[in-house]
Protein backbone atom coordinates (compact mmCIF):
# COMPACT_ATOMS: atom_id res chain seq x y z
CA UNK A 1 0.00 0.00 0.00
CA UNK A 2 2.93 2.39 1.19
CA UNK A 3 4.78 1.26 -2.26
CA UNK A 4 2.11 2.14 -4.45
CA UNK A 5 1.01 5.44 -2.89
CA UNK A 6 4.91 6.32 -3.20
CA UNK A 7 4.62 5.13 -6.83
CA UNK A 8 1.81 7.33 -7.90
CA UNK A 9 2.91 10.41 -5.82
CA UNK A 10 6.02 10.26 -7.94
CA UNK A 11 4.39 9.02 -11.31
CA UNK A 12 1.87 12.07 -11.04
CA UNK A 13 4.54 14.39 -10.21
CA UNK A 14 6.37 13.13 -13.29
CA UNK A 15 3.07 13.68 -15.01
CA UNK A 16 2.71 16.72 -14.27
CA UNK A 17 6.21 17.86 -15.54
CA UNK A 18 5.03 16.53 -19.03
CA UNK A 19 1.65 18.40 -18.89
CA UNK A 20 3.20 21.79 -18.09
CA UNK A 21 5.19 21.07 -21.59
CA UNK A 22 2.13 20.23 -23.38
CA UNK A 23 0.00 22.71 -22.63
CA UNK A 24 3.22 24.81 -23.84
CA UNK A 25 2.27 23.09 -27.05
CA UNK A 26 -1.37 23.40 -26.37
CA UNK A 27 -0.84 27.04 -26.19
CA UNK A 28 1.04 27.59 -29.83
CA UNK A 29 -1.61 25.47 -31.68
CA UNK A 30 -4.51 26.74 -30.66
CA UNK A 31 -3.20 30.44 -31.52
CA UNK A 32 -1.19 30.45 -34.72
CA UNK A 33 -1.57 26.38 -35.36
CA UNK A 34 1.87 26.06 -34.56
CA UNK A 35 3.51 23.91 -32.45
CA UNK A 36 7.04 25.05 -30.72
CA UNK A 37 9.45 21.67 -30.70
CA UNK A 38 11.91 23.57 -28.88
CA UNK A 39 10.47 23.38 -25.73
CA UNK A 40 11.46 20.96 -24.08
CA UNK A 41 15.25 22.34 -24.83
CA UNK A 42 14.23 26.10 -23.24
CA UNK A 43 12.92 23.75 -20.36
CA UNK A 44 16.56 22.53 -19.69
CA UNK A 45 17.70 26.68 -20.21
CA UNK A 46 15.05 27.02 -17.46
CA UNK A 47 16.61 24.21 -15.74
CA UNK A 48 20.35 26.06 -16.03
CA UNK A 49 19.29 29.61 -15.37
CA UNK A 50 17.73 28.02 -12.00
CA UNK A 51 21.18 26.50 -10.94
CA UNK A 52 23.46 29.41 -11.95
CA UNK A 53 20.93 31.89 -10.01
CA UNK A 54 20.51 29.18 -7.16
CA UNK A 55 22.89 27.13 -6.79
CA UNK A 56 27.22 27.30 -6.05
CA UNK A 57 27.88 24.88 -9.02
CA UNK A 58 31.54 24.42 -7.49
CA UNK A 59 30.29 23.12 -4.28
CA UNK A 60 27.12 21.55 -4.90
CA UNK A 61 25.41 23.64 -2.60
CA UNK A 62 22.98 26.34 -2.44
CA UNK A 63 24.57 29.80 -2.66
CA UNK A 64 22.14 31.61 -0.80
CA UNK A 65 19.76 32.96 -3.38
CA UNK A 66 16.23 32.52 -2.77
CA UNK A 67 14.63 29.90 -4.38
CA UNK A 68 11.76 32.35 -5.47
CA UNK A 69 14.75 34.86 -7.35
CA UNK A 70 15.52 31.92 -9.08
CA UNK A 71 12.15 31.41 -10.35
CA UNK A 72 11.75 34.80 -11.55
CA UNK A 73 14.55 34.80 -13.18
CA UNK A 74 13.97 31.73 -15.59
CA UNK A 75 10.93 32.98 -16.06
CA UNK A 76 11.80 36.45 -17.89
CA UNK A 77 15.09 34.45 -19.76
CA UNK A 78 12.42 32.15 -21.16
CA UNK A 79 10.10 34.43 -21.68
CA UNK A 80 12.71 36.42 -23.73
CA UNK A 81 13.55 33.31 -25.19
CA UNK A 82 10.24 32.25 -26.22
CA UNK A 83 10.03 35.49 -28.18
CA UNK A 84 13.01 34.95 -29.82
CA UNK A 85 11.72 31.24 -31.19
CA UNK A 86 8.74 32.84 -32.36
CA UNK A 87 10.64 35.84 -34.00
CA UNK A 88 13.25 33.72 -35.66
CA UNK A 89 11.68 30.49 -36.30
CA UNK A 90 8.25 30.78 -36.78
CA UNK A 91 6.88 34.00 -38.32
CA UNK A 92 9.37 34.08 -41.53
CA UNK A 93 8.09 29.92 -42.23
CA UNK A 94 4.52 31.36 -41.58
CA UNK A 95 4.86 34.80 -43.46
CA UNK A 96 6.34 33.21 -46.46
CA UNK A 97 3.31 30.59 -46.51
CA UNK A 98 5.00 27.84 -45.84
CA UNK A 99 3.04 25.23 -43.69
CA UNK A 100 5.70 23.27 -42.47
CA UNK A 101 8.93 25.01 -42.18
CA UNK A 102 7.90 26.03 -38.38
CA UNK A 103 8.71 22.54 -37.59
CA UNK A 104 12.61 22.35 -38.98
CA UNK A 105 12.75 25.74 -37.69
CA UNK A 106 11.59 24.82 -34.16
CA UNK A 107 13.48 21.21 -34.02
CA UNK A 108 16.79 23.23 -35.40
CA UNK A 109 16.12 25.88 -32.65
CA UNK A 110 16.18 23.95 -29.71
CA UNK A 111 19.32 21.95 -31.00
CA UNK A 112 21.18 25.30 -31.64
CA UNK A 113 20.13 26.14 -27.84
CA UNK A 114 21.79 22.75 -26.55
CA UNK A 115 24.55 22.87 -28.59
CA UNK A 116 25.43 26.66 -27.46
CA UNK A 117 24.88 25.42 -23.37
CA UNK A 118 27.19 22.59 -24.23
CA UNK A 119 29.95 24.86 -26.21
CA UNK A 120 29.67 27.83 -23.72
CA UNK A 121 28.81 26.41 -20.59
CA UNK A 122 29.38 22.59 -19.98
CA UNK A 123 28.77 18.94 -20.83
CA UNK A 124 28.52 18.07 -17.23
CA UNK A 125 25.47 16.80 -15.18
CA UNK A 126 25.02 19.20 -12.10
CA UNK A 127 23.26 18.63 -8.81
CA UNK A 128 20.47 21.00 -7.74
CA UNK A 129 19.03 20.48 -4.42
CA UNK A 130 15.64 20.92 -3.73
CA UNK A 131 14.77 23.73 -1.81
CA UNK A 132 12.66 21.63 0.50
CA UNK A 133 15.54 19.63 1.55
CA UNK A 134 16.04 16.01 -0.06
CA UNK A 135 15.08 13.87 3.35
CA UNK A 136 11.78 12.51 1.71
CA UNK A 137 8.75 12.46 3.77
CA UNK A 138 7.37 9.46 5.52
CA UNK A 139 3.34 9.43 4.49
CA UNK A 140 1.49 6.49 5.51
CA UNK A 141 4.83 4.23 5.47
CA UNK A 142 5.76 5.78 2.13
CA UNK A 143 9.17 7.83 0.81
CA UNK A 144 7.64 11.04 -0.70
CA UNK A 145 10.36 13.35 -2.11
CA UNK A 146 8.97 16.90 -0.77
CA UNK A 147 10.15 18.01 -4.63
CA UNK A 148 7.48 15.99 -5.61
CA UNK A 149 5.20 17.26 -3.65
CA UNK A 150 5.91 20.75 -4.73
CA UNK A 151 5.93 19.86 -8.05
CA UNK A 152 2.75 18.52 -7.96
CA UNK A 153 1.20 21.87 -6.05
CA UNK A 154 2.90 24.19 -8.09
CA UNK A 155 1.67 22.75 -11.58
CA UNK A 156 -1.94 22.84 -10.26
CA UNK A 157 -1.54 26.38 -9.65
CA UNK A 158 -0.02 27.01 -12.77
CA UNK A 159 -2.71 25.10 -14.76
CA UNK A 160 -5.54 26.49 -12.65
CA UNK A 161 -3.58 30.37 -13.04
CA UNK A 162 -4.02 29.71 -16.97
CA UNK A 163 -6.99 28.33 -16.97
CA UNK A 164 -8.66 31.00 -15.36
CA UNK A 165 -7.02 33.59 -17.27
CA UNK A 166 -8.05 32.44 -20.62
CA UNK A 167 -11.59 32.29 -19.66
CA UNK A 168 -11.83 35.09 -16.86
CA UNK A 169 -9.58 38.33 -18.50
CA UNK A 170 -10.42 39.87 -21.71
CA UNK A 171 -6.80 39.26 -22.61
CA UNK A 172 -7.61 35.75 -22.50
CA UNK A 173 -10.33 35.90 -24.38
CA UNK A 174 -8.82 37.61 -26.81
CA UNK A 175 -6.53 34.71 -27.12
CA UNK A 176 -9.51 32.04 -27.40
CA UNK A 177 -10.92 34.73 -30.13
CA UNK A 178 -7.77 34.31 -31.94
CA UNK A 179 -7.21 30.49 -31.91
CA UNK A 180 -11.17 30.46 -33.00
CA UNK A 181 -11.23 33.25 -35.54
CA UNK A 182 -8.03 35.10 -36.73
CA UNK A 183 -10.01 36.86 -39.53
CA UNK A 184 -13.33 38.42 -36.81
CA UNK A 185 -10.60 38.82 -33.64
CA UNK A 186 -8.66 40.86 -36.14
CA UNK A 187 -11.81 43.41 -36.47
CA UNK A 188 -12.63 43.13 -33.17
CA UNK A 189 -8.89 45.80 -32.75
CA UNK A 190 -7.33 42.56 -31.71
CA UNK A 191 -3.56 42.03 -32.61
CA UNK A 192 -2.92 38.94 -33.68
CA UNK A 193 0.53 38.89 -34.09
CA UNK A 194 0.83 39.98 -30.19
CA UNK A 195 -1.48 37.61 -29.26
CA UNK A 196 0.54 34.85 -30.69
CA UNK A 197 3.69 36.39 -29.88
CA UNK A 198 2.41 35.65 -26.14
CA UNK A 199 1.14 32.76 -26.05
CA UNK A 200 4.87 31.83 -27.45
CA UNK A 201 6.36 33.82 -24.37
CA UNK A 202 3.66 32.47 -21.82
CA UNK A 203 4.25 28.76 -22.64
CA UNK A 204 8.09 29.01 -22.97
CA UNK A 205 8.23 30.63 -19.42
CA UNK A 206 6.05 27.83 -18.13
CA UNK A 207 8.67 25.49 -19.50
CA UNK A 208 11.12 27.11 -18.09
CA UNK A 209 9.56 26.71 -14.54
CA UNK A 210 8.98 23.19 -15.42
CA UNK A 211 12.58 22.81 -15.71
CA UNK A 212 13.47 23.98 -12.68
CA UNK A 213 11.11 22.01 -10.89
CA UNK A 214 12.31 18.70 -12.56
CA UNK A 215 15.92 19.73 -11.60
CA UNK A 216 16.37 18.53 -8.07
CA UNK A 217 15.04 14.93 -8.84
CA UNK A 218 17.34 14.35 -11.96
CA UNK A 219 19.91 16.30 -12.33
CA UNK A 220 21.05 19.87 -14.60
CA UNK A 221 22.37 19.15 -18.14
CA UNK A 222 22.26 20.20 -21.86
CA UNK A 223 20.59 16.91 -22.54
CA UNK A 224 17.95 17.23 -19.92
CA UNK A 225 15.00 18.67 -21.70
CA UNK A 226 15.42 16.70 -25.08
CA UNK A 227 13.61 13.37 -24.01
CA UNK A 228 11.02 15.44 -21.98
CA UNK A 229 9.97 17.16 -24.67
CA UNK A 230 9.39 14.27 -27.01
CA UNK A 231 7.59 12.83 -24.31
CA UNK A 232 5.57 15.40 -23.88
CA UNK A 233 4.30 15.71 -27.20
CA UNK A 234 3.41 12.16 -27.02
CA UNK A 235 1.57 13.00 -23.88
CA UNK A 236 -0.14 16.26 -26.10
CA UNK A 237 -1.28 13.42 -28.89
CA UNK A 238 -2.63 11.34 -26.08
CA UNK A 239 -4.67 14.38 -24.90
CA UNK A 240 -5.67 16.10 -27.92
CA UNK A 241 -3.81 18.89 -28.58
CA UNK A 242 -6.78 20.87 -28.74
CA UNK A 243 -7.59 20.67 -25.17
CA UNK A 244 -5.85 21.89 -22.11
CA UNK A 245 -7.69 19.44 -19.76
CA UNK A 246 -6.10 16.63 -22.10
CA UNK A 247 -2.82 17.75 -21.93
CA UNK A 248 -3.12 17.79 -18.03
CA UNK A 249 -4.59 13.62 -18.66
CA UNK A 250 -2.03 12.72 -21.39
CA UNK A 251 1.12 14.14 -18.91
CA UNK A 252 -0.23 12.14 -16.32
CA UNK A 253 -1.27 8.71 -18.37
CA UNK A 254 1.98 8.81 -19.34
CA UNK A 255 3.79 9.73 -16.08
CA UNK A 256 1.69 6.62 -14.22
CA UNK A 257 2.45 4.30 -16.92
CA UNK A 258 6.06 5.09 -16.45
CA UNK A 259 6.47 4.88 -12.53
CA UNK A 260 4.18 2.26 -12.34
CA UNK A 261 5.62 -0.27 -15.44
CA UNK A 262 8.90 0.49 -13.45
CA UNK A 263 8.81 -0.55 -10.71
CA UNK A 264 6.33 -3.87 -11.67
CA UNK A 265 7.57 -5.10 -14.88
CA UNK A 266 11.31 -3.39 -15.25
CA UNK A 267 13.12 -0.31 -15.32
CA UNK A 268 14.00 -1.23 -19.05
CA UNK A 269 10.56 -1.19 -20.24
CA UNK A 270 8.98 1.90 -18.78
CA UNK A 271 8.90 3.83 -21.67
CA UNK A 272 6.72 1.13 -23.28
CA UNK A 273 3.15 1.81 -22.32
CA UNK A 274 3.08 4.77 -23.15
CA UNK A 275 4.31 3.91 -26.86
CA UNK A 276 1.61 1.48 -27.53
CA UNK A 277 -0.93 3.91 -26.02
CA UNK A 278 0.17 6.54 -28.44
CA UNK A 279 0.15 4.14 -30.99
CA UNK A 280 -3.53 3.30 -30.35
CA UNK A 281 -4.56 6.65 -30.05
CA UNK A 282 -2.84 7.35 -33.41
CA UNK A 283 -4.74 4.56 -34.95
CA UNK A 284 -8.01 4.60 -33.31
CA UNK A 285 -8.80 8.11 -31.99
CA UNK A 286 -6.45 10.32 -33.69
CA UNK A 287 -8.01 13.96 -32.13
CA UNK A 288 -6.96 12.30 -29.01
CA UNK A 289 -8.72 11.62 -25.63
CA UNK A 290 -10.42 15.31 -25.35
CA UNK A 291 -9.47 16.43 -28.88
CA UNK A 292 -12.25 17.70 -31.18
CA UNK A 293 -12.61 15.50 -34.23
CA UNK A 294 -10.81 17.92 -37.16
CA UNK A 295 -13.72 18.78 -39.57
CA UNK A 296 -12.01 20.53 -42.31
CA UNK A 297 -14.75 23.07 -44.50
CA UNK A 298 -13.36 22.70 -47.76
CA UNK B 1 -22.21 70.43 -46.84
CA UNK B 2 -20.30 68.49 -44.26
CA UNK B 3 -16.97 66.93 -44.83
CA UNK B 4 -17.45 62.88 -46.00
CA UNK B 5 -16.89 60.54 -42.83
CA UNK B 6 -15.30 57.84 -45.74
CA UNK B 7 -14.38 58.56 -48.93
CA UNK B 8 -13.00 56.14 -51.30
CA UNK B 9 -11.16 57.06 -53.96
CA UNK B 10 -10.44 55.21 -57.55
CA UNK B 11 -9.94 51.73 -55.22
CA UNK B 12 -8.13 48.51 -57.09
CA UNK B 13 -8.43 45.22 -55.51
CA UNK B 14 -7.53 42.28 -57.42
CA UNK B 15 -7.24 38.65 -56.18
CA UNK B 16 -4.12 37.29 -58.26
CA UNK B 17 -4.89 38.38 -61.85
CA UNK B 18 -9.04 38.23 -61.14
CA UNK B 19 -9.96 42.65 -60.64
CA UNK B 20 -12.61 42.31 -57.87
CA UNK B 21 -12.80 45.97 -58.53
CA UNK B 22 -11.60 48.10 -61.00
CA UNK B 23 -11.35 51.73 -59.94
CA UNK B 24 -14.83 52.49 -57.27
CA UNK B 25 -15.47 55.72 -56.02
CA UNK B 26 -17.67 56.47 -53.30
CA UNK B 27 -18.75 58.46 -50.37
CA UNK B 28 -20.53 58.07 -46.59
CA UNK B 29 -21.65 60.98 -45.17
CA UNK B 30 -21.86 61.56 -41.28
CA UNK B 31 -24.87 60.06 -40.26
CA UNK B 32 -25.74 58.61 -43.70
CA UNK B 33 -27.40 55.09 -44.45
CA UNK B 34 -25.23 54.13 -47.24
CA UNK B 35 -26.38 51.14 -49.19
CA UNK B 36 -23.97 48.87 -51.92
CA UNK B 37 -26.30 46.41 -53.43
CA UNK B 38 -25.41 44.32 -56.23
CA UNK B 39 -25.68 40.05 -57.50
CA UNK B 40 -23.05 37.94 -56.26
CA UNK B 41 -19.43 38.73 -56.87
CA UNK B 42 -20.06 42.48 -57.51
CA UNK B 43 -17.02 42.67 -55.79
CA UNK B 44 -19.32 44.09 -52.47
CA UNK B 45 -17.75 41.88 -50.11
CA UNK B 46 -14.19 42.57 -51.14
CA UNK B 47 -15.24 46.61 -50.73
CA UNK B 48 -16.10 46.38 -47.01
CA UNK B 49 -12.92 43.85 -46.41
CA UNK B 50 -10.77 46.52 -48.26
CA UNK B 51 -12.09 49.23 -45.91
CA UNK B 52 -11.28 47.20 -43.03
CA UNK B 53 -7.96 45.94 -43.57
CA UNK B 54 -8.54 42.63 -44.50
CA UNK B 55 -7.60 42.64 -47.92
CA UNK B 56 -5.43 44.96 -49.38
CA UNK B 57 -5.80 47.23 -52.01
CA UNK B 58 -3.83 47.12 -55.13
CA UNK B 59 -3.98 50.73 -56.20
CA UNK B 60 -6.10 53.89 -55.15
CA UNK B 61 -6.68 55.16 -51.46
CA UNK B 62 -9.63 54.99 -48.91
CA UNK B 63 -9.71 57.80 -46.23
CA UNK B 64 -11.90 58.48 -43.16
CA UNK B 65 -12.27 61.19 -41.81
CA UNK B 66 -10.12 62.58 -43.90
CA UNK B 67 -6.99 60.15 -43.09
CA UNK B 68 -5.75 58.09 -45.49
CA UNK B 69 -6.50 54.59 -44.06
CA UNK B 70 -5.38 52.47 -47.08
CA UNK B 71 -3.31 49.30 -46.37
CA UNK B 72 -3.93 49.78 -42.51
CA UNK B 73 -3.78 46.10 -40.58
CA UNK B 74 -7.36 45.34 -39.64
CA UNK B 75 -6.99 45.94 -35.93
CA UNK B 76 -5.63 49.35 -36.15
CA UNK B 77 -8.73 50.37 -38.70
CA UNK B 78 -11.23 49.10 -36.08
CA UNK B 79 -9.35 51.29 -33.87
CA UNK B 80 -10.01 54.38 -35.67
CA UNK B 81 -13.96 53.39 -34.94
CA UNK B 82 -14.69 51.77 -38.07
CA UNK B 83 -16.69 48.51 -37.16
CA UNK B 84 -16.91 45.87 -39.55
CA UNK B 85 -19.99 43.04 -38.92
CA UNK B 86 -18.66 40.30 -41.60
CA UNK B 87 -20.58 38.07 -43.93
CA UNK B 88 -22.10 35.28 -42.25
CA UNK B 89 -22.00 36.79 -38.25
CA UNK B 90 -18.78 35.13 -37.61
CA UNK B 91 -19.40 35.04 -33.72
CA UNK B 92 -17.23 33.44 -31.26
CA UNK B 93 -19.29 30.40 -31.03
CA UNK B 94 -17.12 28.65 -28.53
CA UNK B 95 -17.51 31.88 -26.22
CA UNK B 96 -20.25 32.98 -24.14
CA UNK B 97 -22.99 36.22 -25.71
CA UNK B 98 -21.45 38.26 -22.84
CA UNK B 99 -17.90 37.48 -23.76
CA UNK B 100 -18.79 37.83 -27.62
CA UNK B 101 -20.20 41.80 -26.48
CA UNK B 102 -16.99 42.28 -24.59
CA UNK B 103 -14.63 41.00 -27.33
CA UNK B 104 -16.54 43.56 -29.70
CA UNK B 105 -15.33 46.28 -26.32
CA UNK B 106 -11.99 44.87 -26.72
CA UNK B 107 -10.11 48.16 -27.65
CA UNK B 108 -12.21 50.50 -25.68
CA UNK B 109 -11.51 47.78 -21.90
CA UNK B 110 -7.32 48.68 -22.23
CA UNK B 111 -8.31 52.73 -21.52
CA UNK B 112 -12.32 52.52 -20.16
CA UNK B 113 -13.69 51.12 -16.53
CA UNK B 114 -15.35 48.38 -16.81
CA UNK B 115 -18.75 50.37 -15.60
CA UNK B 116 -18.28 52.48 -18.91
CA UNK B 117 -18.40 49.27 -21.20
CA UNK B 118 -21.23 47.82 -19.09
CA UNK B 119 -23.21 50.97 -20.38
CA UNK B 120 -23.11 50.03 -23.70
CA UNK B 121 -24.03 46.30 -22.79
CA UNK B 122 -26.92 47.56 -21.28
CA UNK B 123 -27.55 49.31 -24.29
CA UNK B 124 -27.30 46.02 -26.42
CA UNK B 125 -29.38 44.33 -24.33
CA UNK B 126 -32.25 46.94 -24.18
CA UNK B 127 -31.67 46.53 -28.04
CA UNK B 128 -32.01 43.13 -28.59
CA UNK B 129 -33.45 41.49 -25.49
CA UNK B 130 -33.21 37.93 -26.42
CA UNK B 131 -29.37 38.59 -25.88
CA UNK B 132 -29.82 39.10 -22.17
CA UNK B 133 -32.11 36.52 -21.85
CA UNK B 134 -28.99 34.23 -23.35
CA UNK B 135 -26.35 36.42 -22.23
CA UNK B 136 -24.47 33.33 -20.74
CA UNK B 137 -25.23 30.52 -23.35
CA UNK B 138 -22.66 29.94 -25.83
CA UNK B 139 -22.68 32.14 -29.27
CA UNK B 140 -22.93 28.92 -30.90
CA UNK B 141 -26.04 27.20 -29.83
CA UNK B 142 -28.09 30.65 -30.83
CA UNK B 143 -30.51 30.76 -33.79
CA UNK B 144 -29.16 32.41 -37.29
CA UNK B 145 -31.22 35.10 -36.37
CA UNK B 146 -29.74 35.39 -32.75
CA UNK B 147 -26.08 34.98 -34.05
CA UNK B 148 -27.19 37.98 -36.48
CA UNK B 149 -28.30 40.68 -33.85
CA UNK B 150 -25.08 39.31 -32.00
CA UNK B 151 -22.87 40.42 -34.32
CA UNK B 152 -24.33 43.75 -35.09
CA UNK B 153 -24.50 44.70 -30.87
CA UNK B 154 -21.24 43.47 -31.06
CA UNK B 155 -20.02 45.31 -33.68
CA UNK B 156 -21.94 48.50 -32.07
CA UNK B 157 -20.15 47.67 -28.60
CA UNK B 158 -16.98 49.49 -29.92
CA UNK B 159 -19.00 52.87 -30.16
CA UNK B 160 -17.55 53.06 -34.25
CA UNK B 161 -18.27 56.23 -36.26
CA UNK B 162 -19.14 54.06 -38.97
CA UNK B 163 -20.62 50.45 -39.06
CA UNK B 164 -20.56 48.32 -41.80
CA UNK B 165 -22.54 45.62 -41.83
CA UNK B 166 -22.26 42.50 -44.91
CA UNK B 167 -25.15 40.92 -45.71
CA UNK B 168 -27.12 41.09 -42.48
CA UNK B 169 -29.86 39.52 -44.20
CA UNK B 170 -28.31 36.06 -45.36
CA UNK B 171 -29.20 32.70 -44.81
CA UNK B 172 -32.54 33.87 -42.54
CA UNK B 173 -36.32 33.53 -42.60
CA UNK B 174 -38.02 36.08 -44.09
CA UNK B 175 -39.86 37.05 -40.36
CA UNK B 176 -36.30 37.37 -39.32
CA UNK B 177 -34.95 39.54 -42.11
CA UNK B 178 -37.86 41.99 -41.08
CA UNK B 179 -36.45 42.17 -37.43
CA UNK B 180 -32.66 42.88 -38.68
CA UNK B 181 -34.04 45.48 -41.14
CA UNK B 182 -36.37 47.07 -38.53
CA UNK B 183 -33.16 47.11 -36.45
CA UNK B 184 -30.91 48.72 -39.31
CA UNK B 185 -33.63 51.53 -39.61
CA UNK B 186 -33.82 52.30 -35.89
CA UNK B 187 -29.65 52.74 -35.82
CA UNK B 188 -30.01 54.71 -38.31
CA UNK B 189 -33.58 57.27 -37.35
CA UNK B 190 -31.30 57.18 -34.11
CA UNK B 191 -28.16 58.91 -35.70
CA UNK B 192 -26.02 56.73 -33.46
CA UNK B 193 -23.53 55.75 -36.14
CA UNK B 194 -23.19 56.14 -39.78
CA UNK B 195 -23.71 52.94 -41.61
CA UNK B 196 -22.54 50.80 -44.79
CA UNK B 197 -24.68 48.35 -45.72
CA UNK B 198 -24.05 45.59 -48.16
CA UNK B 199 -27.08 43.78 -49.44
CA UNK B 200 -27.98 41.21 -51.80
CA UNK B 201 -31.95 42.25 -51.02
CA UNK B 202 -31.73 45.38 -53.17
CA UNK B 203 -35.50 46.04 -52.60
CA UNK B 204 -34.73 46.34 -48.55
CA UNK B 205 -31.79 47.83 -48.72
CA UNK B 206 -33.41 50.63 -51.01
CA UNK B 207 -36.34 50.79 -48.68
CA UNK B 208 -33.85 51.97 -45.45
CA UNK B 209 -30.94 53.23 -47.36
CA UNK B 210 -30.38 57.58 -47.59
CA UNK B 211 -28.51 56.44 -50.77
CA UNK B 212 -27.07 53.76 -52.95
CA UNK B 213 -24.73 52.57 -54.88
CA UNK B 214 -25.35 49.80 -57.36
CA UNK B 215 -22.52 47.95 -57.78
CA UNK B 216 -21.56 45.44 -61.21
CA UNK B 217 -18.47 43.33 -62.01
CA UNK B 218 -16.31 46.41 -60.02
CA UNK B 219 -17.63 48.99 -61.26
CA UNK B 220 -20.45 51.16 -60.14
CA UNK B 221 -23.18 51.35 -62.23
CA UNK B 222 -25.66 53.85 -60.46
CA UNK B 223 -25.99 55.75 -57.81
CA UNK B 224 -28.79 58.00 -55.75
CA UNK B 225 -31.01 58.48 -53.33
CA UNK B 226 -32.84 55.27 -51.81
CA UNK B 227 -36.23 55.94 -53.34
CA UNK B 228 -34.25 57.19 -56.46
CA UNK B 229 -33.24 53.77 -57.15
CA UNK B 230 -36.09 52.03 -56.57
CA UNK B 231 -37.68 53.54 -58.93
CA UNK B 232 -35.13 53.59 -61.42
CA UNK B 233 -36.39 51.15 -64.53
CA UNK B 234 -32.52 49.56 -64.74
CA UNK B 235 -32.13 48.76 -61.10
CA UNK B 236 -36.21 47.47 -60.88
CA UNK B 237 -35.29 45.23 -63.78
CA UNK B 238 -31.69 43.80 -62.32
CA UNK B 239 -32.31 43.64 -58.79
CA UNK B 240 -35.68 43.29 -57.88
CA UNK B 241 -37.43 40.87 -59.58
CA UNK B 242 -40.45 40.66 -62.27
CA UNK B 243 -43.01 41.31 -60.06
CA UNK B 244 -41.02 44.97 -58.98
CA UNK B 245 -40.35 45.57 -62.56
CA UNK B 246 -44.18 45.64 -63.01
CA UNK B 247 -44.50 47.95 -60.28
CA UNK B 248 -45.85 45.54 -57.48
CA UNK B 249 -44.86 47.40 -54.33
CA UNK B 250 -44.08 44.68 -52.28
CA UNK B 251 -42.61 41.87 -54.19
Amino acid sequence: MAEVLQLLISGVAQGMIYALIAFGYNMTFSTSKTINFSLGNLLMTGGVVGLLVYMNTKTGEPNGNSFFVALVAVVIVCSVLGALVYKVAVEPSVKRGSDFAWVLATLAFGIIVKNAVEQLWSTDDFRFSSPLGSEPLRIAGAGIFPQEILIIIVSILIVTAVELFRRKSILGKAIQAVSEDKMTAGLMGINQNFVILFSFMLSTAIAGVAGVLIAPLTFVSATMGTVLGVKAYGAAIIGGLESGFGMLAGGLLLGLSESLTARYISTGYKDTPGFVILILIILFKPSGLFGKKAIKKV
Amino acid sequence: MSAPILSIKNLIVRYGSIEALSGVSLEVMPGELVALIGSNGSGKTSMLKTISGQMKAFSGDILFSGQSISGAPAHKVTGLGIAHCPEGRKVFATQSVEDNLLLGAFLRSRKETRKEISFEMDAAFEMFPILKERRHQLAGTLSGGQQQMLAIARALMSKPQLLMLDEPSMGLAPIIIDEVFSIIQRLRDSKKATVLLVEQLAFRALQVADRAYVLEQGHIRLTGTGSELLGHPEVRKAYLGNRAAKGDKNP
